[in-house]
């Protein structure tokens, strides 16, 4: 439930803000189309790189762990933590997707 | 043995990393400056034109329409038509005849890393802190250190143009011809496009000592740096297991040193080389990008970089995701290797 959550909250956050973004652009003379698409791309960025780094870190984050303490270099990063860091990220990219996409149809239509 | 779950674990694993530089490579594309369409007809043919392309090719679609018929076609490995680099082209007929000239040239150059890296790594730390020691140390670290695109010309310059021992620019000799199928129990195949294989598959011991010699300098190009990792990885990894308890048992049961390395020591060393190997072959398929254009042989990487630059979408969309799969490939490959290696990876 908390991990649904985490993501949940994610996408409202990146859902207002491509709503904000998208009001900005048109407001300083870009075309909705383009500030929309704009949106829908950074979005698209924001979920690989959410999507990998989640991926990443389910791969290779235990092994991390263990080499750090292995070579005593400890600096406190967790595979749970950079799990949840990513899946904000990727939220947080699925939110600007999904608002930009919902502006669009609202805008010029399916 | 390797555990079903954790295999399925790690097979469904790639869905998420796919998706994701999927994900990626679609927004670099639409973020990044250019219009394909544009390209396509030329910079002085008129709007109306430029517009009909942009319509036929899907472009004036809202982009999450776009997105969502990449993702869809990215499933089943389809990516459209080339725009530019072979225009008019199923991308996946690109891929097909490119691809296997970037395998080759990785194979062959990690071959080279393995086969020199490792043994000069036991060796290294078996005879720590002698003249061996330092003189493999001096040369990986010129191997990591010098760069492909300097290396290559170097080499080129050396063994091609000064001393004539090896050919540059070509994959096999100009007077060696290739049928397009071998024959299996009479029925007839398409050939890979691996020219060291092919030859082989087709018992051709002539055309395949003249790839090998083809191919050796742009192999040799990018597995020194190959080499230096994995004899410098080998090294620490082998000097860490000799020092254990277990080992020195082994010795003091009167063991010989030859037995008590290879038997007892190197197995359990090579579980990190083997995860750097792995990596490196991520790293062999971007040095590849530079050693074919160094050595003129037409690849994926080459057809990567014209892609790039005349924004050919469908190309650089179907090329990386290629890429992506092959190296999630390679290292579920290697995550299987360790873990049939050490048991204990597997919890």
């Amino acid at each position: 439930m908390r991990r649904v959550r985490l993501v949940v909250d994610a996408l409202a956050v990146g859902g207002g803000v491509a709503a904000l973004a998208i009001a900005a652009l048109v407001v300083t003379g870009t075309t909705p189309t383009r500030a929309t698409e704009l949106a829908f791309a950074i979005g698209a960025l924001a979920l690989g790189i959410g999507l990998l780094g989640w991926s990443g870190s389910v791969m290779a984050g235990r092994g991390i762990e263990t080499m750090q303490n292995h070579l005593d270099t400890n600096t406190d990063w967790t595979e749970a933590k950079s799990r949840r860091a990513m899946a904000r990220v990727g939220g947080f990219g699925g939110g600007l997707m999904l608002t930009s996409a919902i502006v669009e149809v609202l805008a010029s239509g399916p | 043995m390797v555990s079903k779950r954790y295999v399925v674990k790690r097979l469904l694993l790639l869905v998420p990393v796919l998706f994701g530089v999927a994900s990626l490579v679609f927004a670099i594309l639409h973020l990044s400056p250019g219009d394909p369409a544009r390209l396509i007809v030329g910079q002085r043919a008129p709007a109306s034109q430029v517009e009909a392309v942009r319509e036929s090719l899907g472009l004036n679609d809202p982009l999450y329409v776009q997105y969502g018929r990449f993702l869809l076609d990215a499933a089943q490995f389809e990516f459209g038509e080339s725009y530019k680099v072979s225009q008019g082209n199923p991308v996946r007929q690109v891929i097909t005849t490119r691809f296997p000239v970037t395998i080759e040239l990785a194979l062959y150059g990690q071959a080279i890393g393995i086969m020199l890296g490792i043994p000069l790594g036991v060796l290294s730390a078996v005879k720590q802190d002698s003249l061996t020691d330092h003189l493999t140390r001096i040369g990986a670290l010129t191997g990591i250190s010098v760069p492909i695109y300097w290396s290559g010309p170097l080499l080129i310059l050396l063994f091609s143009a000064y001393l004539g021992l090896f050919p540059a620019g070509s994959r096999i000799g100009s007077t060696i011809f290739l049928p397009d199928t071998w024959s299996l129990f009479g029925k007839e195949l398409p050939l890979t496009g691996i020219i060291l294989l092919d030859t082989l598959l087709l018992g051709r011991l002539d055309a395949w000592l003249s790839a090998v010699h083809h191919m050796f300098l742009p192999s040799v190009t990018i597995g020194v740096y190959s080499m230096a990792l994995i004899s410098r990885m080998m090294r620490s990894s082998m000097l860490e297991v000799i020092r254990q308890d277990y080992i020195r048992t082994a010795r003091a049961k009167g063991q010989g040193t030859k037995i008590t390395v290879l038997k007892h020591g190197f197995r359990n060393a090579f579980i990190p080389v083997v995860t750097v190997i792995g990596i490196q072959f991520g790293t062999l398929l971007g040095g590849a990008v530079l050693t074919e254009t160094v050595f003129g042989i037409g690849g994926v990487g080459t057809t990567l970089v014209e892609a790039i630059s005349d924004s050919d979408y469908p190309v650089v969309q179907g090329i990386v995701l290629t890429f992506a799969l092959l190296f999630t490939l390679v290292n579920l490959g290697v995550d299987l290797t360790y873990s049939y290696l050490d048991p204990r990876i597997q919890q």
